[in-house]
């Protein structure tokens, strides 16, 4: 199983170097501030590079897919959601799918039964877990704003006190925590059960749910098993946001094995699948209005056609057809 | 017709990029982060650990204490030097109290909100 070690190796060997570079080397400007804005750079740059790559591809014409009425005459109910006539019906389409993955929730399975009867079954699976562990990490994300702002905004301070809602444990067990990373696990197992999907996995299916289970644990350990001062976290990561460079304080080697592991995150985003996040706003069948029937689509780079109207037919032949008697528009 | 597209992207991307960055730093650039945690001047060598200690893992000693001192009744706390304490917050407050921040200074900065003073007295509202 090499597909599998070989991400697994790598991620460890990541954790690593920032352990041995700050706790041996004290290398805690290089891991605390040179590295996390270079990643940031990176992402940045990155990901609006391969959006503007996907925007300049052409899409000429609409996909309709077959789920829905498509809108045609105004006695006949068109379906507003699978067949979007406008631009917000299409965009409810897409923030369907962006918030609740609805096209993962038609996900079937096919299994082949010992009476040789090939039976397709409804397979949400995939869909709960994929939802449980995004909803988590967007939690997880927007719970750290209380390390960016000096004044935490309310939204996320309420999204603090939901997620530690069960108050047990100290400091406060968050819900979150657990759900992404049963999630993960559930999503790395689903990989590795089924001779199928261990056939189509690659590393790179691998690698960035052991990374972002890296980090999870990894901060799951600074809040719960292995506590850190958390004073100087704080004081750089606003430092960090206020873009400045000053050396960070003294912080637990944790805290960079961390930082270190979202900056490879971070820079890792822009060249792999986790591009997804930009991409499924640009998904044609999603994003595209199905109004073929309205408005006429062109190909932008067809061959320009040169017609050979009637009139101009006439024209060369008027005086032929003139003494073949046939009839002529114009004399 | 499409790098016009393209530079339209890349202008309102710019754009709101910029307004984003400029919303964080009106709000914090001005206002740069004071660490806070320096100030409290207590003869540390009385407390019942030290501070780097007590910075990270104080939650931690004092729901110990709470589960044992109210549960099974033992309201005595040895500490690594085997010197005694009572398990109680006035243990902490007796020399820290010449602070009335002490707790909320910190713990507003980290927005951490413990539920102690949901019952006890804080420092601010001890006398």
């Amino acid at each position: 199983m090499k597909k599998v070690l070989m991400p697994l190796v790598m991620v460890a060997l990541l954790a690593l170097i920032p352990f041995v570079g700050v706790q041996y080397a004290g290398l805690s400007y290089l891991f605390g501030v040179i590295i996390p804005y270079t990643a940031m750079v990176v992402l940045l740059a990155g990901f609006l590079m391969r959006l503007a790559d996907w925007f300049r591809r052409p899409v000429p014409f609409r996909i309709p897919t077959t789920c829905g009425q498509e809108k045609s005459l105004d006695w006949i109910k068109y379906d507003r959601l699978e067949s979007p006539a406008h631009f917000w019906e299409a965009a409810a389409r897409v923030l369907s799918e962006v918030l609740f993955f609805r096209s993962l929730f038609r996900n079937t399975k096919a299994e082949l039964h010992k009476d040789a009867n090939l039976a397709y079954g409804s397979h949400k699976w995939l869909w709960l877990g994929g939802l449980a562990f995004h909803w988590s990490l967007l939690v997880i994300v927007l719970r750290h704003s209380r390390f960016f702002f000096v004044m935490v905004p309310g939204f996320t301070d309420f999204l603090d006190h939901a997620d530690g809602f069960l108050d047990i444990t100290l400091p406060t067990f968050y819900i979150t925590d657990a759900v992404v990373l049963a999630a993960i696990s559930f999503l790395v197992f689903r990989r590795l059960k089924d001779a199928k999907m261990r056939l189509i996995s690659l590393q790179t299916d691998y690698f960035p749910l052991f990374l972002i289970a890296a980090i999870v644990v990894v901060g799951v350990l600074m809040r719960y098993v292995v506590r850190l001062d958390i004073m100087p976290v704080k004081d750089q990561m606003l430092r960090l946001v206020n873009f400045s460079v000053d050396a960070p304080g003294e912080i637990g080697t944790l805290f960079y094995v961390h930082l270190f592991l979202v900056s490879v995150l971070a820079i890792y985003f822009p060249f792999s699948k986790l591009m997804h996040a930009g991409a499924i706003f640009l998904s044609p069948t999603r994003n595209l209005t199905n109004n073929s029937r309205q408005k006429r689509h062109i190909n932008p780079w067809n061959a320009e056609i040169k017609f050979r109207t009637y009139s101009e037919y006439e024209d060369d032949y008027r005086e032929k057809m003139k003494k073949a008697k046939l009839p002529i528009e114009k004399q | 017709m499409m790098s016009k597209k393209l530079i339209w992207i890349f202008a309102v991307t710019a754009i709101m990029l910029f307004a984003v960055l400029n919303v964080f730093r009106k709000g914090e650039a001005e206002t740069p982060p004071q660490p806070v945690h320096k100030s409290v001047a207590v003869d540390s060598s009385k407390c019942i650990a030290p501070a780097s200690f007590m910075r990270a893992n104080h939650m931690q000693v004092l729901y110990e204490w709470r589960n044992s001192s109210v549960r099974t009744g033992n309201r005595v706390y040895i500490a690594q030097n085997g010197s005694k304490y009572e398990k109680s917050l006035n243990t902490c407050i007796g020399c820290h109290s010449n602070n009335r921040m002490f707790c909320f200074n910190c713990h507003s900065y980290a927005n951490v909100k413990p539920k102690c003073w949901n019952c006890h007295l804080s420092p601010m509202e001890t006398p």
